[in-house]
């Protein structure tokens, strides 16, 4: 009797002594989630500023369904030569080329252009808005002239981004996700552009701008307030994605026809 | 070990096929050498079939089916949330992910067409696993509510984790927090719950034609909305509540009210347009707490409309519950049924012959309608009229081929030209709308249209307004003419409004001269109805049937001295119509527009509280049954009629409501055949006999009377004394922030 | 087997039944006596104890017409049975166990009769 009871006390004690230890793991286990979703958050800034915050549209005195947009005669024969690349009845196809126009044609898309997209494709406004909200590059909050993308990802990190980030930000004084007073420039933080082995880099507009020393960010940017576009492609003077110290094969000019090959042939 | 046995097994099976089939075939062939291409091709089509194993089960399936599919013919449910049987496929939930024997990774059964000789593994270790998986990602994300979802008891989620989800999470991050939408007074939104499955989206662009809702953002941020502000507006927009399978969408007017297992669920019909849709009532206490649709794919499918599924609030105000008497001073004063019949019997004993007259409203079952005009008869009187009018001149409601949708609702589908006459059936009629629409979106139907150019959810050829137009068509000068010449299966529907008209008869000529041509030309069977009229109330046709006289003209004529108002709500007839000593009786169950004017006021029953005989638009005849007791001292509306009877002297002669019914089946046996179309015919005659009626039309257009989704919702008196169809109204009309409710939760 | 047998046999020839208590009916009748004498003299205490609005008068002529009711039985088995009854409520109307509504159910009886025809019920409720 005694031996089966003994057990049940065994169990009692430890299951007291079990429980502090419960309680700190579920501590620890807190203390874990809280950094895991400061990490989480902190993904996401970027991404977010980028296709313009939220994937809701709240009317604003700058975008509103009122605001004026209109195709230029040049983007509506764009437009039909776009159009004409799909069968019949699929002009839907067309929504990301003629969407890209718009944006190009207005700097941004406000909710206005979206519905114009939507009436020349003969769509739902609604189906245009999906394709909007889904892709980053369509821009969907006003950004300033040049668009900086600025990437911080591990690779151009390890090359020192940081202290190209800090040089846009003390010349131009804003912070990620602003735009200056003048509307010249808007500065976002993004994720790899796929341009590592140049690292680091950042995207103003359509261009790359890479293997970049917080000077050259300065000069680029000095440029670009004189209203000059600098050329893209590296600045440490390699050609394009080649090395950085230089050729380690095929240095030489390729052989002609014939190398190599038996002489009775 | 499995797979050797089952190829022995579909090695073995395949002969004793071929076996089976091979003597039909040759006797066939040898006994009528004319249908030899016809049993070859029956051949082919049988060897054609694919043979899947599920769960080492044999079936035989048709190429192209999907593994759900063939798993759902031996009988095997497999779990699914974004797969709808009425919805194109998404496959973006993955909860239906099932192990094929021999393939490397588990397939979306909802979207994987079946291969021959598979063997569809339901229960297997790696179809549990991978389900435990899915749900354990879904779960990642929804919030732990169950106890203030609405959608708790009758949520899939809800039930599939406990059928196939873990019993513990191992997320330890945050959840993901969505913004809620305000998308109108009757959806509420709680989007954090939404798994994205896309059903919603899916119903709006593919059932209800309105490209409202969609998915915006990408990945973690990916949401259901409808991006800018704005409700959806849509005539079936309640329909996304039930097809939701989590607790994102549900009910605005139901919320926090009742829970699905303490309600009484009734099966009954709807009576707010002639459709007669099927639908289920869920009670509690003696109160109605919603209204959810039924299936019948004959009428409704498995939807309902807003106005049926929301208008339930209307069952509780403005209600006549108490015998009415106007005193002395013109105010109407409660009393007891005794007083309140003896005083009706009186009025009734002291004319005679035509003296007293009858008008029926839209609302109005069968049974009363028998006991009326049976007790109206009994009193030499034949004065009995509906508010409704249709063109008594030509075959009028002699033919019942005349009045009826003949084609049938789901006839619709098979249907390739369509013309609408004068009608908008989106309103009118909204599930016949869909229908329409769903025979326009998969069955190539082309639609045109004569009348006033409406929003109907699909493209259609505008013919032109007038009636002129309808005439160039059955002239054969149009060209139109020749589009329907060229239809195999014509449909001409017409609407019941624009017979309302003077020219009502003239409009039913042309459109019964060119529904008859189009028969003639296209040559399809004997049994393919070309000729419909499109009703807008639940009771015209068992009205018609009975013979009422559609109309109140001869009343305005002949002004009588009682007038016997039976739920007759829709102002068609006033005081200033009769001479000023006339004695008003109202019967009805809402104090609408007809109470008012009465002298007495008869409670009677609506058609959530009554046992009673509808018949819909096609003619088929259905009812509805008890869910709760009528308010107050109401009652039915037959057994009202049947107490005067006794008073006045003329007791009718039925007492149950069986003997009632048997009443009706002695006058017209169709009323009491319920859940079937009795089909009507004799078009050719009614075309001849219209022939004979005054051709001239009006150069008025044809104007339907609901033309946009605000005029939809309030129509007759259960839907106008409902606060969720006001709201609806004013939320149309001024936008979904102006009946912007506080957020309870 | 043999034993049921017989005893169904016996049954049958002799209609001789188990008395309940009385042998024969006299002795029958005097226990309806005494129950009767016992009530007689219980009336006027229950009026008092219950504080009933009636007089002692009003309730024996009660108890009178309830063992009148019964007056055509000669059964003595059924008039031991209703002995025994009539003891049960003696007894609970003694110790009090009643209440006042159980006394006064004997003197009134609130049920109507359910209506048969239409009219009636068409007065009386929605589905009777």
């Amino acid at each position: 009797d005694v031996g089966r009871r003994c057990p049940v006390h065994l169990l009692v004690h430890r299951d007291q002594t079990s429980s502090p230890k419960m309680f700190l793991s579920a501590a620890v286990r807190s203390a874990v989630s809280q950094t895991a979703r400061q990490v989480r958050s902190l993904h996401r800034s970027a991404a977010r500023a980028g296709a313009g915050g939220i994937f809701v549209h709240r009317d604003t005195p700058d975008n509103n369904p009122d605001t004026p947009f209109e195709f230029t005669e040049e983007n509506k024969k764009r437009i039909e030569a776009i159009i004409s690349m799909y069968p019949e009845g699929h002009k839907q196809a067309a929504t990301i080329p003629v969407l890209d126009l718009a944006q190009r044609q207005h700097g941004w898309l406000p909710i206005s252009a979206m519905n114009k997209v939507a009436e020349v494709l003969d769509v739902a406004p609604m189906r245009v808005y999906e394709v909007a909200t889904f892709y980053t590059m369509f821009l969907r909050q006003p950004v300033g002239k040049y668009f900086i993308q600025i990437c911080t990802t591990t690779p151009c990190m390890l090359c020192n981004s940081d202290s190209i980030l800090e040089a846009i930000q003390n010349k131009l004084g804003i912070k990620v996700g602003e735009t200056t007073p003048d509307k010249l420039f808007t500065l976002i933080e993004v994720e790899c552009l796929g341009a590592c082995v140049n690292a680091p880099m950042v995207q103003i507009n359509d261009n790359y701008y890479e293997d970049l020393t917080p000077k050259d960010i300065e000069d680029i940017i000095d440029e670009l307030k004189a209203g000059r576009v600098p050329p893209p492609g590296p600045r440490s003077g390699r050609f394009s994605c080649e090395p950085a110290g230089g050729l380690t094969s095929l240095t030489e000019p390729p052989k002609g026809p014939g190398f190599g090959v038996r002489a009775d042939l | 070990m499995m797979s050797p046995l089952c190829l022995s097994s579909s090695m073995l099976r395949l002969p004793v096929v071929s076996r089976s089939l091979f003597p039909a075939a040759i006797t066939k062939g040898g006994a009528a050498t004319t249908n030899n291409a016809r049993t070859a091709t029956a051949t082919a089509a049988a060897s054609n079939l694919v043979e899947v194993f599920v769960d080492g089960q044999p079936v035989m399936v048709e190429p192209g089916t999907t593994v759900l599919q063939a798993c759902e013919k031996v009988g095997m449910q497999i779990p699914r949330f974004c797969y709808h049987e009425r919805l194109s496929v998404a496959g973006n939930c993955r909860m239906c992910l099932v192990e094929i024997e021999k393939v490397p990774k588990p397939v979306a059964a909802c979207a994987m067409p079946v291969m021959k000789g598979w063997n569809i593994l339901t229960n297997s270790d790696k179809t549990r696993k991978a389900r435990e998986g899915v749900m354990e990602f879904l779960l990642a994300n929804h919030p732990l509510d169950c106890p203030i979802c609405d959608q708790g008891g009758e949520c899939d989620l809800q039930d599939q984790s406990m059928q196939f989800g873990s019993d513990r999470s191992r997320f330890t991050e945050s959840k993901r927090a969505v913004e809620d939408k305000n998308i109108g007074p009757l959806i509420k939104t709680i989007m954090t719950r939404c798994i994205q499955c896309t059903r919603c989206v899916r119903f709006a662009s593919e059932i209800a034609g309105v490209e409202d809702l969609g998915t915006t953002g990408r990945g973690n941020d990916l949401q259901i909305g409808t991006y800018v502000e704005k409700m959806f507006m849509s005539e079936l927009s309640g329909n996304v509540i039930d097809i939701c399978p989590v607790g994102a969408l549900t009910s605005k007017p139901y919320a926090f009210t009742a829970r699905p297992w303490e309600t009484r669920k009734t099966e009954s019909i709807d009576v707010l347009d002639a459709v007669g849709s099927n639908i289920v009532v869920s009670t509690r206490g003696g109160e109605v707490m919603r209204i959810l649709p039924r299936l019948n794919e004959d009428i409704n499918e498995e939807w309902i409309s807003d106005k049926t599924r929301f208008a339930y609030d209307g069952l509780k105000r403005q209600r006549l519950t108490q015998p009415m008497v106007k005193n002395e001073s013109g105010q109407l004063v409660p009393t007891t049924w005794e007083d309140v019949l003896t005083r009706v019997a009186g009025a009734l004993q002291g004319v005679k012959g035509n003296d007293v007259a009858a008008v029926v409203g839209g609302l109005v079952d069968a049974e009363a309608l028998i006991s009326l005009k049976d007790l109206l008869n009994c009193l030499n009187s034949d004065n009995l009229c509906t508010e409704e009018v249709f063109p008594m001149a030509g075959a009028g409601s002699d033919l019942r081929s005349n009045y009826l949708l003949n084609t049938g609702i789901a006839g619709i589908e098979e249907a390739d030209v369509l013309l609408l006459v004068g009608t908008n059936p989106r309103y009118e009629a909204p599930l016949f709308n869909a229908r329409i629409r769903k025979g326009w979106l998969h069955n190539e139907l082309q639609v045109a249209l004569v009348g006033k150019e409406v929003d109907l959810s699909y493209t259609y050829d505008h013919l032109g307004e007038s009636a002129k137009a309808l005439q160039e068509i059955a002239s054969g000068t149009h060209p139109f003419s020749q589009v329907l010449a060229k239809a195999k299966h014509p449909v001409v529907v017409v609407g019941s409004s624009c017979l309302q008209r003077e020219d009502g008869a003239a409009i039913m000529a042309a459109v019964s001269t060119i529904a008859q041509n189009a028969r003639v030309s296209s040559g399809v069977e004997e049994t393919w109805k070309v000729l419909n009229v499109l009703h807008r109330v639940a009771s015209q046709v068992a009205a018609l049937d009975l013979g009422y006289k559609p109309g109140v003209d001869t009343i305005r004529k002949n002004p009588p001295k009682v007038l016997f108002l039976l739920g007759a709500d829709a102002d068609c007839i006033t005081r200033q119509d009769l001479p000023k000593d006339s004695f008003i009786i109202y019967q009805g169950h809402h104090g609408d527009v007809g109470a008012p004017m009465a002298d007495i006021i008869l409670p009677g029953a609506a058609y959530t509280e009554k046992c009673s005989t509808y018949v819909n638009t096609e003619g088929r005849a259905q009812q509805t049954r008890v869910a709760v007791s009528p308010p107050g001292m109401a009652r039915e509306d037959w057994k009202i009629i049947r107490a005067i009877s006794e008073l006045v002297g003329v007791t009718l002669p039925y007492d149950t409501l069986d003997e009632v019914r048997d009443r009706l089946a002695e006058v017209s046996p169709n009323l009491v055949r319920y859940d079937d179309v009795e089909e009507a015919n004799y078009f050719k005659q009614a075309n001849e006999l219209s022939k004979a009626v005054n051709q001239a039309v009006l150069t008025e257009p044809l104007v339907p009377p609901q033309l946009t989704v605000k005029d939809f919702y309030m129509t007759d008196p259960i839907s106008r004394a409902s606060q969720t169809m006001a709201k609806c109204v004013k939320a149309v009309t001024e936008g979904a922030q102006a009946v912007d409710e506080p957020a309870i939760c | 087997m043999a034993s049921t047998a017989a005893t169904r046999a016996a049954a049958g020839a002799a209609k001789v039944v188990k008395p309940i208590l009385s042998r024969d009916l006299d002795e029958a009748k005097r226990r309806v006596r005494e129950l009767y004498r016992a009530w007689y003299r219980e009336v006027p205490n229950t009026v008092a104890v219950f504080q009933l609005d009636i007089s002692t008068r009003q309730g024996r002529d009660k108890v009178r017409e309830m063992f009148d009711k019964n007056k055509h039985i000669t059964d003595p088995r059924v008039i031991d049975m209703l002995v025994i009854k009539g003891k049960m409520e003696l007894q609970e109307t003694i110790h009090v166990w009643k209440q006042k509504t159980h006394i006064m159910r004997y003197f009134h009886e609130s049920e109507e009769p359910r209506p048969t025809d239409f009219l009636s019920k068409f007065y009386r409720g929605h589905d009777p």
